[in-house]
């Protein structure tokens, strides 16, 4: 790396009003006298005409640093620089002068010790070098599944000029689709059955020739990271022996279109004990099979069928979500009886009718049909009559009474399971499972043992057999539905370049598949090729940082291998840290959680953020002004300050706002350091966690909130009083909640007095 | 145990209170009701109301906008839960579906265009045809290909008996009356002994009909498990029957129509100008032998006799009643409602009716032999097809709507109570319901 010498440059805009609020010559000193900054000059704005005078400078000057206080990098509507510049934007408009009051002192304090904070940030910021792997990345593309969702993914990427595997477990390509007789209809005017197209799909997919097709095989192995992953197939029987290594390849990025199986059906129905009662996916095998809707116990033409579905939305505990296509299977199937005779009879009974969207107009149009009895209620039980026909119960109809009605046939609407696994329970049961054998004390023995009991289920359900510390597979959120960030990007998953797509992410059909595994297959590009360049994918997208661990350093606690929420981290047997850089989305919560402080970005460490913080001038006690420092997320609580800004609403004179990656990246020294250089305060602003966590890095701000209860226990140490600390979930919209949140924790701060070491 | 079309509730133990049909509790005696739908039943409906009605998903919307519907287990609402269903025999021994005029405010509030109005129509005429006795009559009524055979049977009943008047009128002793009172008549064409004879034989047998349908239709109320179950009647007999009269006369509950169109202002003058040709037509066949008529009874009435001045007054708003009504079924169906050859029949042969009857007057005026014997002859088809087909067309509503609102007085099932008329205002706007609803259940 070729060391270059530092040319700071601070550009203060005097437009905007700020040169009305502050004292620009004030400000000046602050950078030339107090930082000793070489060059030092006011520009009216830092857009158009005055970015380019600004880039004039930077030429002519030879700046390689810059800090341009004016108004938000949100707001730059042509923000660019050279690329060797490091550039600081400071939002003196938004922070500053919209949200405190024009020409006062406290608010010259303010802009000045942000302009020393951003000062002190460039001087540390080192410039970016890419990651290079030493290996080169593939760019080469993985689909696990052969439904419609991975057939869809294989053909886009290969459309797009990439080369993909795809692997399928069964002999067959086509999935659940190619096993059904029509399907719902996919396009305008929504209304009759289809041909479903797989055929044609699956041929594409054979004659690509940048696809390559694997039948009969699973992936027994993944190691690596993204651009690096080494895929290990193995045979699922059907002609080669079972086990046996199918093919070893390289690949850049994998795509799980695994699919679902069908739920087993509600307990009180007497599936399986009546040979007319079946599932939906056998009467639509059925039909694939013969043409025609018979009575499996005695072959005859089914006239009559009672359509069940929900088969266990009444029972909770049974299956507690909607799997979307139920109902529209059952119209279908409806409908297909209805083809077999015109007399022919379907009842259907719901619980919610759920056909969302368009297919509103398959549903009118089922409803519209003589035949096709739709109707709300409990199915309270399902009995064989003398004729051997059926007679099924209803209760609470949109009759407003109890019914009966005789069938030849019932068929039980299965929900949908995804076939995934639980990467995350899987690595517990078998840490469990060692710990039982090997565990150092009888309590932790049994621990284990109602760890393994609970996780039981998990044992052999391997998918995907990833090489990862943080288990084989990726992490489940609700209903074991693989991770996906729901709220905010909905193809992402914990696991970098690892994408679920298709039934196996979401409930879904054949249509939503399509889609679901085409966005699946841009994101897997978007991967490779990012990562080619050694650049950050979602949600720092581009970003050319990454971790560095100081690894002589390293006592291996084991904390960042644990709380990575990407499981980038792997670990040897002595618990090292093995850093696999391709799978890092730098959000920094390794930084944040090492104890040893070890790990840093090169423009952004501990340090540096640390450095900000002190490069306030906190003033005396006998002042009267204390200090809060606020750490905002930069996903939401950050640009939260903007809004508070541009919608002028007045915020504490006494906060210093540091932005940092995610809450989850706090380093907590930088709580103690505040204390010790005389803040009086410290609030955390984090986004929402939980289930439905909005939080770009998954679990950040919830690590920060358990950090946090290790603050306070430092606080005490220290004789501080632990309420000086307060973390805060926000989202931005909720930017008019902080002003409230200052307001209040100043009046705590007078309560409690100021911090006992200022000045010390 | 399962008929086609039928539904079951099971049948109820001798003596047994039963809650009316289809309380939402649940059914009759809490067995389950078994329900085989009734597919012929069901494409028939759909035929009649366009395919649409099986749209309904039960919202409720028809129920909550009808002026007229009762509060419990009001209609259209389960009337279409039954037709989707199918459930033929429930619909027929319904009686609620006469309560309704048809006024389509539920056609017209539908979210899914599903013209509950026009079904419980379809279910109406379903209910005459299954009240009809001989019930064959009803149903060449309702198809356009019996329109030849229907309209034929009187033309060749009543030329024969033309051509045989003379040889009838001697056996009978009968000859044309001669006097000074006759000034100008159809006499020696159409003796009026033969066309009473003729009319008054028929009547009879329309009337039996119509006393068979009805004894069928009150034995159905009646049933425990329609009306019969409501408890002690709400009034005496001949006070429900005064109220519900005075409520046909007033045409109080069809005003509350809000719907834009002109059905209630239409009927009420087909309604009172038919009463006016009846009475005038009565007045005229006892003429030999009223009373008060005896000394001086001159036929035909001059111009400007009273009674001829109510027979012009009221044809003329049988006339413009017609042609609105027509004007209104060919142009404004989705307010005023479906139109089906049930409904068509009817109206057009009302039309014909008072057409055919001007154009008599007109001609009898003007002295035009032999065509006016011609046209008074095509008129008085068209009034053997309006009167003696009446319980078998849709004119037999005069029955079963008059009788329904009869029994719906009698067992509290009618109007709407006090406490719930500012509701169902704000569903449809206007003062007049509030007025309305002083009929208290």
């Amino acid at each position: 790396m070729r060391l270059v010498e530092d040319k700071i440059g601070v550009f203060i805009c005097t437009g905007y009003g700020i040169a009305d609020a502050l004292d620009i010559d004030a400000l000046c000193k602050v950078a030339t006298e107090e930082h000793n900054v070489p060059f030092c000059r006011t520009v009216e704005t830092c857009e158009g005409p005055g970015l380019d005078a600004i880039n004039e400078d930077i030429a002519n000057e030879g700046l390689n640093k810059v800090v341009i206080a004016g108004i938000s990098p949100r707001r730059y509507p042509d923000y660019a620089f050279p690329e060797h510049v490091i550039a600081e934007p400071l939002a003196l408009r938004e922070h500053v002068v919209w949200s405190q009051p024009a020409g006062e002192e406290d608010t010259q304090m303010m802009a000045e010790d942000y302009l020393r904070m951003y000062i002190t940030r460039v001087k540390k910021r080192q410039p970016l070098e890419p990651f290079e792997a030493e290996e080169a990345i593939d760019k080469s593309l993985l689909v696990v599944g052969g439904g419609i969702a991975g057939l869809t993914a294989a053909v886009e990427a290969a459309r797009a000029g990439y080369d993909v595997r795809l692997v399928e477990k069964t002999d067959a390509l086509g999935g659940w689709l190619a096993k059904q007789h029509k399907s719902i209809p996919t396009k305008p005017p929504y209304r009759d059955l289809e041909e479903t197209g797989i055929d044609a799909l699956i041929a594409e997919v054979d004659d690509h020739p940048k696809v390559r097709v694997y039948t009969s095989a699973t992936t027994s192995q993944i190691v690596g990271a993204p651009g690096l992953f080494d895929v290990t197939l193995t045979s699922t029987g059907n002609g080669k022996p079972e086990g046996e290594v199918v093919d070893e390849f390289r690949i850049g990025a994998i795509i799980q279109a695994t699919g679902w199986r069908p739920a087993d059906p509600r307990e009180d129905l007497p599936y399986g004990q009546l040979d007319d009662v079946i599932r939906n996916v056998e009467l639509e095998q059925m039909v694939k099979d013969q043409g025609r809707i018979t009575r499996p116990s005695d072959g005859k033409d089914v006239k009559s069928v009672a359509l069940i579905q929900c088969g266990g939305c009444t029972n909770k505990d049974h299956h507690s979500y909607c799997s979307s296509i139920c109902c529209l299977t059952s119209l279908k199937q409806a409908l297909y009886l209805r083809e077999q005779g015109e007399d022919s009879k379907a009842y259907v009974f719901y619980e919610f009718m759920r056909t969302p969207g368009k297919y509103e107009n398959f549903y009118r149009r089922a409803q519209e049909d003589h035949g096709i009895f739709l109707t709300r209620g409990e199915v309270a039980d399902v009995k064989r009559t003398g004729d051997g026909g059926l007679c099924v119960t209803a209760r609470d109809t949109m009759l407003g009474e109890e019914i009966q009605v005789n069938v030849d046939l019932v068929v039980l609407a299965a929900g949908m399971i995804p076939n995934a696994a639980d990467g995350e329970a899987i690595r517990a049961l078998e840490d469990a499972q060692v710990t039982l054998v090997e565990g150092d004390s009888e309590a932790k023995k049994k621990e284990a043992a109602e760890t393994i009991e609970q996780l039981k289920q998990h044992e052999g359900t391997e998918i995907l057999n990833l090489g990862y510390r943080q288990g084989p597979d990726l992490p489940s959120l609700e209903y074991g539905f693989p991770d996906s960030h729901f709220i905010c990007f909905p193809y992402e998953s914990r696991r970098t370049g690892i994408y679920p797509t298709g039934a196996a992410r979401q409930p879904t059909d054949g249509l939503g598949s399509r889609a679901d595994a085409t966005g699946a297959a841009l994101k897997a590009i978007q991967c490779v090729e990012m990562t080619s360049r050694g650049e950050a994918v979602h949600p720092r997208a581009g970003d050319k940082s990454y971790p560095d661990f100081f690894m002589q350093r390293c006592t291996k606690c084991k904390r960042c291998t644990e709380e990575c929420p990407f499981g980038v981290l792997n670990e040897d047997k002595e618990g090292t840290p093995l850093l696999r850089e391709t799978r890092c989305r730098r959000c920094g919560v390794c930084m944040g959680a090492c104890p040893e402080r070890i790990i840093s970005f090169k423009d952004y460490s501990v340090d540096i953020v640390g450095s900000m913080i002190k490069a306030v001038n906190v003033p005396d006690e006998f002042e009267e002004k204390p200090r809060i420092l606020v750490i905002a997320c930069e996903n939401d609580a950050f640009p939260a300050f903007d809004l508070v800004g541009q919608h002028r609403l007045q915020c504490s004179p006494w906060i210093r706002v540091v932005p940092v990656r995610c809450l989850g990246s706090v380093n907590f020294v930088w709580i103690t350091e505040a204390m010790a250089a005389g803040y009086d305060g410290v609030i955390l602003l984090g986004c929402k966690y939980g289930d439905d966590y909005q939080c770009h890095f998954i679990k950040g701000s919830e690590l920060a909130s358990v950090r946090e209860k290790n603050v306070r226990e430092k606080l005490e140490q220290m004789a501080m009083d632990i309420e000086r600390v307060e973390l805060h979930q926000l989202q931005i919209d909720e930017y008019d909640k902080l002003p409230g949140i200052f307001e209040k924790f100043t009046e705590l701060i007078d309560e409690i007095g100021m911090n006992p070491f200022k000045g010390m | 145990m399962v008929t086609a079309g039928k539904t079951e509730p099971e049948q109820p133990q001798p003596g047994e209170q039963e809650s009316p049909q289809a309380t939402s509790a649940g059914s009759a005696n809490g067995r389950p009701v078994v329900i085989d739908p009734d597919l012929d039943f069901i494409r028939s409906l759909s035929r009649q109301t366009g395919e649409s009605y099986k749209k309904c998903f039960q919202c409720g919307t028809c129920s909550a906008s009808c002026p007229i519907s009762p509060d419990t287990n009001p209609f259209p609402r389960k009337e279409m839960a039954w037709a989707v269903w199918g459930m033929r025999d429930r619909l027929l021994e319904d009686p609620d579906v006469w309560l309704c005029h048809h006024c389509n405010d539920c056609s017209v509030n539908c979210p899914r265009s599903g013209r509950p109005g026009d079904v419980l129509a379809a279910v109406r005429r379903e209910s005459v045809i299954h009240y009809a006795a001989p019930r064959f009559l009803a149903n060449w009524l309702s198809k356009p290909r019996f329109v030849p055979l229907l309209l034929g049977l009187p033309t060749l009943l009543l030329g024969l008996a033309i051509v045989l008047r003379e040889p009838i009128g001697n056996a009978l002793g009968l000859a044309a009356p001669t006097g000074q009172s006759i000034v100008y008549s159809y006499s020696p064409m159409l003796p009026h002994w033969l066309l009473n004879s003729f009319f008054g034989l028929f009547t009879l047998f329309a009337l039996l009909a119509a006393i068979i349908g009805l004894v069928r239709f009150v034995r159905v109320i009646k049933a425990p498990h329609v009306w019969g179950a409501t408890g002690p009647p709400n009034h005496s007999f001949t006070r429900s029957a005064w109220i519900a009269i005075k409520q046909l006369f007033t045409h109080e509950k069809f005003t509350l129509c809000t719907a834009p169109h002109s059905r209630p202002l239409s009927h009420f003058c087909v309604f009172f100008g038919f009463i006016a040709l009846t009475v005038v037509t009565f007045w005229v066949i006892t003429g030999p032998v009223n009373p008060l008529l005896k000394d001086g009874f001159v036929y035909p009435f001059s111009f400007l006799s009273p009674w001829k001045l109510l027979a012009n007054l009221g044809g003329a708003a049988v006339f413009f009643g017609c042609v609105m009504m027509l004007r209104q079924r060919l142009r404004n169906r989705d307010n005023a409602g479906g139109s089906t050859f049930f409904d068509w029949a009817f109206l057009w042969t009302l039309f014909a009716v008072v057409v055919s009857g001007f154009a008599t007057e007109l001609l009898h005026y003007l002295r035009m032999a032999p065509h006016r014997h011609v046209v008074y002859f095509i008129h008085l088809i068209f009034v053997f097809a309006l009167l003696i087909y009446l319980p078998y067309s849709k004119f037999a509503h005069v029955l079963y709507r008059t009788t329904a609102m009869i029994f719906a007085e009698y067992y509290g099932r009618n109007g709407v109570r006090p406490g719930v008329a500012g509701s169902r205002a704000q569903v449809g706007g206007g003062e007049s319901r509030d007025e309305a609803s002083t009929t208290v259940e």
